[in-house]
This record gives structure tokens, sequence and C-alpha cells, in this order.
């Protein structure tokens, strides 16, 4: 087991270091000058010039990549070419939000998606199982702008129930204080027992929560869903069956908890993923997270906060995927 | 067994529960306005799909952050463009001499910087030093000053190197804001760009998120005061998404603003709580033929596809409608705009015609138009200009790219790999028609946006008179610069396609507002107020 998580170890970070290089290289190749956006849109020669050597673009690429990495390795990811400030700093301001969100529907999906698929594994065939069903590749197939703009027309809008995006109403942010201690503003707010900050943010998690929750809830009821069933056809099912135990016993305790394997993989994996999606969603909520701000980048051509984002991406798939590795191997049925 | 009906029956209570709480709790909060439900305080919420600055450093800026930098700080004097008028702000009045080349401004007294600081003359030579020394942003403007004099504790003595309007420049919307001496002195030097602000404005910085939101808060000590009404707070927020800012502004929980699809505006004009405001800019896109490069450094061919440019059709679906045709570089409405320059039509027969006279009896022209990628209205003016090219056996190959991109290809040191055609919005940083002409049409040694890389003696000799003339004599400094650009639309190193409008929405009980297209974007906001 330690060998494995060991080897695991060293591949990711060989992982990560491919990254680097490919984005570094990519961002690089793109035809733009990266002095000339530092030094601003209306910037002279000379001024152009200055910024070059200020950033020391003047050095060839293999130098720039070591110094990048030999700063990468102090935590420091650079400067952005737009706001001139660390975007180590930057990040750190918005990677809250996005992990905010990105918890918050992972923890829907389970809850959610793991009920539905149980009870569409149980009624098989019948309405429940149907509508569970309609519902989860709907979820998995919805587009998710549309589904994001949707629920902004009809929560907003139409029934005027829930914010239209960002963390937190104005009112709120100018009347009082925000806590700060994790960053994440529903904790932070939660811990301080400030109540009307702690419900403004929950009700600005909904929405948006609901949008990016949606496939990973699809996902997870069908995957239970199918991994049950497929168990509930097993001999030792039948046989606690035979036994004369509850259903729900069977259910719940000897099937599910056999066909978990899969599902965890899969909620696992789909984290990578969420974490991608919310890129769309932030922009549709104004969500002030790392979506929001890369798309601000790419646009930009802002290539330190490109690195940025996709090094953090990286690192965040990459640790995801041991997790998985190592939650598959604790299955003593998995050999290695 | 007990146990698992005690879980399961507990994990459906919250559920439950959960479910109850957020149904409950949505039907209080939500879609709250502004208006009422924070008691005293005013406050302005203006969002757009910009950041809401790039720089907070008042001597750097020239982009976005203007917008909040104009609410913080102030500049001597404000120009008012429909009147040619200059409104007193800082300085109370000024003079200056008859070769145009010494200025003398009066400092109003009694004005307090919001770090507690005394403004007075050394402090209006401080701030133009620095932003001169710093030379960033838009700090070029302030060229012509040569030295700038104390002459007692309230009256600043400019001399400049050679005439220049001197007036225009202290009123420009960036590189001329006066900053308190004492923050900057006893601070680093990114103090600013950190985060900080020390002007004298209205409003002073309470907290802001990079790339997203700035928060202002009166300055009670304000030397403009605050008798009568006005906003407390102003909010200033990037807002990218459309639907969302046009949910908003139906709501009432957004006061104003601008950027939205030509589409919407139409449907936001029938609702009667919004005002849509439509009013001229200084801002146009303009279309930088190539005239260093075949075949359009001939100059048949750049008016025969002067002729075949769709002027109406790009109007009215680029635009949207929301604009005019274009008659020469100067927008119309600011000094220097020529009434009487000729203007093309769009006649196929007559581009046709010239290009014959070219020696292109049967077209067969390849041409390369950039612009930048995410523009629709660029976008769609390219395809229309495509189609008509097409008609007179013209193939236009249209390339969308990102801003930097274009600007390197526009730059490349082989000029045959440089494009045909550029296409790009211009807007002065000066209300001066020297702010479009200089720039994109004089000869310049390193080219920066002259993209047309078009070279007249005479036009520059008329450009650089006309800006002399504008230290003393607008009325001759606009003679010249008209004279100018009738060699421009002549020789045709560009097309003018159209004069942007301004759209603005806002909310109806917004009072006081008028758009001044000096300041693009700006909204002084302690000249509104709301009516309840």
């Amino acid at each position: 087991m330690k060998n494995f998580i060991l080897k695991r170890l060293l591949l990711s970070i060989l992982v990560l270091f491919g990254v680097i290089l490919i984005t570094f290289i990519i961002t690089r190749a793109i035809p733009s000058d990266p002095a000339a956006q530092w030094a601003g849109p209306r910037a002279t020669a000379e001024q152009i010039k200055a910024a070059r050597v200020e950033l020391g673009l003047d050095k060839p690429l293999y130098v720039q990549f070591g110094k990048y990495i030999q700063n990468l390795l102090k935590g420091n990811l650079g400067y952005s070419l737009k706001t001139h400030q660390p975007v180590a700093t930057e990040l750190k301001a918005c990677v809250p939000a996005t992990v905010e969100l990105v918890l918050i529907s992972t923890i829907a999906a389970v809850f959610i998606g793991l009920p539905l698929g149980l009870i569409s594994a149980k009624r098989k065939d019948q309405w429940v199982d149907h509508l569970s069903r309609f519902f989860s590749v709907g979820a998995v197939s919805l587009p998710t702008f549309w589904v994001g703009i949707f629920l902004q027309l009809l929560f907003y809008s139409w029934l005027r129930l829930l914010p239209m995006g960002d963390q937190l109403s104005m009112n709120v942010r100018l009347m009082y204080e925000i806590p700060k201690i994790t960053g994440f503003i529903t904790l932070d707010s939660l811990i301080t027992g400030n109540m009307v900050v702690f419900k403004d943010a929950l009700l600005h998690l909904i929405l948006p929560g609901i949008t990016i929750a949606l496939y990973p809830i699809g996902l997870v009821a069908r995957m239970t869903r199918s991994a049950l069933l497929e168990i509930l056809n097993e001999d030792y099912i039948r046989a606690a069956r035979a036994y004369g135990l509850p259903e729900r016993i069977v259910l719940w305790l000897y099937a599910l908890k056999n066909s978990l394997g899969p599902t965890v993989t899969v909620v696992t994996l789909s984290i990578g993923y969420t974490l991608v999606n919310t890129f769309l969603v932030e922009s549709i909520f104004s969500w002030p997270g790392i979506g929001n701000y890369v798309a601000t980048a790419v646009v930009s051509l802002d290539y330190p906060a490109i690195l940025g984002v996709t090094i953090f991406s990286a690192i965040a798939y990459v640790v995801l995927n041991l997790i998985a590795d190592i939650i598959i191997a604790l299955d003593p049925r998995v050999r290695i | 067994m007990r146990k698992f009906i005690k879980a399961k029956s507990w994990s459906m209570l919250v559920i439950v529960s959960l479910v109850l709480s957020l149904i409950v709790s949505g039907c209080g909060g939500g879609a709250s306005n502004n208006n009422g439900s924070n008691g005293a305080k005013q406050v302005f919420f203006f969002a757009w799909t910009s950041t809401p600055f790039t720089d907070l450093d008042p001597s750097v800026e020239n982009s976005n952050g203007i917008v909040p930098l104009n609410n913080m700080y102030e500049t001597l004097l404000r120009f008012i463009p429909e009147e040619k008028k200059f409104v007193p702000i800082l300085a109370t009045d000024y003079s200056k001499s008859k070769d145009g080349l010494s200025w003398t401004f009066h400092i109003r007294k009694g004005v307090k910087f919001h770090d507690g600081t005394d403004l007075n003359a050394e402090a209006v030579k401080f701030s133009f030093e620095r932003t001169k020394k710093l030379g960033k942003g838009a700090a070029y403007i302030l060229d012509p000053i040569k030295e700038i004099k104390v002459v007692d504790d309230y009256t600043v003595e400019f001399k400049l190197s050679y005439p220049a309007p001197l007036d225009l420049i202290v009123a420009s919307p960036y590189a001329a804001f006066i900053m308190s001496p004492t923050a900057v002195k006893s601070n680093p030097e990114d103090w600013f760009t950190q985060g900080h602000e020390a002007g004298t404005g209205p409003y002073k910085l309470e907290s802001f998120v990079l790339g997203q939101e700035i928060v202002l808060t009166k300055f009670d000590e304000y030397w403009g005061g605050w008798e009568g009404k006005h906003f407390d707070k102003v909010v200033i927020k990037k807002i990218s998404e459309p639907t969302a800012r046009r949910q908003m502004l139906e709501s009432g929980e957004l006061d104003f603003t601008q950027d939205l699809p030509y589409e919407d505006i139409e449907a936001l004009k029938k609702n009667s709580n919004l005002v849509v405001d439509i009013s001229p800019s200084y801002e146009n896109l303009i279309m930088l033929l190539n005239t260093d490069k075949k075949p359009l450094d001939n100059v048949l061919v750049r008016q025969a596809i002067s002729y075949a440019f769709p002027y109406e059709d790009v109007v009215k679906y680029a635009a949207g409608g929301y604009a005019t045709q274009s008659k020469g570089p100067i927008p119309s409405g600011m000094w220097g705009h020529g009434d009487n320059l000729f203007q093309y039509k769009h006649d196929l027969d007559k581009a046709k015609e010239l290009l014959k006279q070219a020696g292109y009896p049967n077209g067969g022209l390849k041409l390369l138009l950039v612009y930048t990628s995410g523009d629709e209205a660029e976008k769609k003016t390219a395809e229309l200009f495509k189609s008509e090219l097409a008609k007179i056996n013209v193939d236009l190959e249209i390339r969308g790219m990102p801003w930097e991109s274009q600007w390197e290809m526009a730059k490349d040191k082989d000029p045959n790999k440089r494009q045909d055609i550029f296409v790009f919005y211009w807007w002065p940083d000066l209300t001066s028609p020297y702010s479009f002409l200089y720039p994109m049409f004089h000869s310049q040694k390193d080219i920066l946006f002259n993209l047309a890389y078009w070279e007249n003696p005479e036009f520059d000799k008329l450009v650089d008179k006309g800006a002399e003339q504008s230290a003393t004599d607008l009325k001759k400094a606009e003679e010249m610069f008209i004279k100018a650009q009738e060699i421009l639309v002549k020789e045709a190193p560009a097309i003018f396609a159209y004069d942007k409008q301004y759209i603005r929405v806002y909310n109806k009980s917004i009072k006081g507002y008028k758009s001044n297209p000096a300041y693009p974007n700006v909204i002084f906001v302690h000249e509104i107020y709301r009516e309840n």
C-alpha cells in the first residue's frame, strides 16, 4: 500500500511538471507581447521596452521557465499583467468562493443522487424509476449555461425568490462587517454567529449550487442505480432475503455498501469536472471565484494568471485522482 | 434495526427541515431593492461589463478606473464640450500668455484631501510632476509642460516648451488628477496600486474586490458640500452577463448600466420604470488601411473600397442603429468636426470604376481584415463589408484575434506579414482633434497607432500647427484641423465607419444625470440623486 501511494505521488508530480511545462509553452507560443500588455494599451515603445526588462522577458525562454519554476517553489506565481498584483494573492482571494460552490454541489450530489439511484433501483421499472431516470438523464444532458440562465429568470425575475448572483447582496455587504477567518463566507459567518450574513450567503449559494450540482447528481444517481441492480442479483442478496431480513437492511446495509466503490470514484472524479464547470457558472452568476478570474485572464492573454489557475486546477485534479485511487485500493477485493 | 430506523428518520428530518428553511427564508430575502431596506443610506449601484479599475494609481490609470477615480479625485478644470466651456473645479480661474507658453492657475482655498492635508499650489505642482515623472498611462499628455512654478500658496504657473491647450490638458479625465503630497511622500511607491487613495473628490475609497467591485463612501469634508440630495455610497461592479444586468435593472436592484445588447434596448424602452439615455460619444469605429503594402498603397484602390463599404447597413445592423456614419475621424459634436467634409457613400459602380483606373478591371484582389475577437459589432461590420467587396470581386479574409495578437501583427517587422485592414475603436485622451489626428495619422518614427502606416508631410504640418494654435485660438486651430481632414478623406488611409452612441439604461428615480463624452463612461455621482 505504501509503495502504491508513493508511486502514485511521484507520478503526480511528474504530471504536474508536464502540465506546467506545456501551459508555459502554449501561453508563450500565442502571438502576444506580455510586455506591451504590462505597459498598458497606449504605451510608447520605450515604456514597452522598459517593461520587457522589468519582467525578464528579454532573457531566453528556458531561463524564464527556470525562473518561473524557482519562484513557483517559493509560492510565487508571478504578477498579473493586467492588475500588476501577485497572482498568488489574487488566487487566494477567489479560491474560497469556488471551493464553496464545488463543495456544496458535491454534497448535494451525494445526498440527492444517492437516494435517487437507490429508489430507482429498488422500484425498477415502476413510475418512480422512470421519473428518476428521466431526471438524471436530463440533469446530465442539459447545458449548464441554459440551466443557469433559466433558473435566474425563474427564481429572480419571475418569482422574486432568490438573488441573481454574487455571494452576498449589496445591502448586506455594505451594512455588515463580513467576517474573514477562513475566507469561506458561509463558514465564517456561522463561526462568528452573524446569521444575517449567513442566511444571505446561503441564499446566494442556491442557484449556482443547483446549476453545478445537476450534473454530478445525475451521474451519481445513474451510477448508484446500475451498481445496485447488478448487486441485487447476487447470490448473497438472495441469501439475505431468504433469511427473512427486512428489505431495508438488505438494501442499505448489504447492497448499497457493496455498490459504493464505483460511486465514490465517480463522486471524486466529478469534483474535478465540477471545478471546470464552475468556470462557466461563475460567469453567469457573477460569482467571484477562479472561474470568473480566469475568464478575464484568458480574454486579455494574461499569461501569469492563466498559468496560476492551470496549476491550481491541475493540483486539484491530481490530488482528487490520487484520493480516488487510494479509496479503490482500500477495497480488499481490489488487488494492487 | 432500531438504530437503522433512527438514522433514517433523523436524516429525513434534516432534509425536510433544510428544504423548508430554504423555502421559508427564500421568501423573505432574495431580490431586495436597495431603496428602502438600508435605511437612511443612499446607495448608487452601477454595474457594467468591465472590471471596475485596472490600477488605482491616479497617475497611471487610463482605463475603466477613471470612473471611480473621477469620483475620488478632481482636476483643476472640467470641460463641457457642448458649450466649449471650462467649469472651475480645483482652480477658481486661470489666465494664459499671448503666445500660449505660460499659464497661471488660481487654486481653490479651503479644500481638503481625504487624508486631511490642505490643497495648495505645492500639491498641484507635486501631482503633475509625479505623473509626468512616472511617465505611465496617459502621462504623455503632459509632455508640453516644461516647468511648474509655485507663485504663492494658491497660485501656480505652468511654463510650456511649446504652445498647447493646457486648459484642455488639466481637464483631461486621465493623468490630470491632483493628489495629496503628504500621502504619497509618507508611503511606498505602490501605495495607490495596493488599494489606497488620497484625493479631494466627494467620495473616498471604502473597499474593493480586485477585478470585481469597488465601493466608495462620502467624504464628509468635501468642499462642494452635502446640502441637498446626494448619494452616500457608490458601488461600481463588474457583472459581465448582460442578461443578469438587465434583470437586475428591471427588478430595481441595479440603478445604472450600459453595454446591453441592442436587442434588449428596444424592450427596455417600453419599461416605464427605466430611462434609456442615448447620447453621442467621442468614440468611433475606424478601419485603418495599410498604405505601406500592395494593393492598398494605391490611393485609387483605397478610395474604391471606401465606396464599397456599406455605411448604412453597418450602422443599422452592426451598431443596431445606435450610431451615425462618420464624417472624417473627428466625431460629430466635438470641436474640430468638419460638417462640410466629404463623406463616402456606398456606391459599387464608382468602386468598380476606381478599381479599373487603378489597373484592376476585374477586381481579383485579396485583403486581410483583422478585428478584436469577441466584438460583435466589429465582426458584423467585417461580414457586411466582405459581402459587398465580393460583389466587385475583392476577396476579404476576416480574422478575429485577441487585441494583443492583432497588435503584434500590426507591428510585425516584415511589412508583408501585416494586415491590410485594421479595425478598432478610437477615443481621445484629450478633448481635442489632435488626440485623433496625431496618434492615428501623423507620421511616426516608431509606429504606435498609425497602423495605416501613412505619411503625408502636408497633413503633418497642418496637425502640428493646429495643435500650437489650439493653445491660443481654438477657432483658428479648428480650421487647420479641418483642412488636415480634407487631405485625409481624399487620401483615404482609413474608412471612417461610424460614430458610436452611448446607450445608458437607468432607474427612473435617478435624477440629474447628464452624459459628458469628454469623460467617457464617468458618472459624477455627487451631481446625481435619487428622487423617491
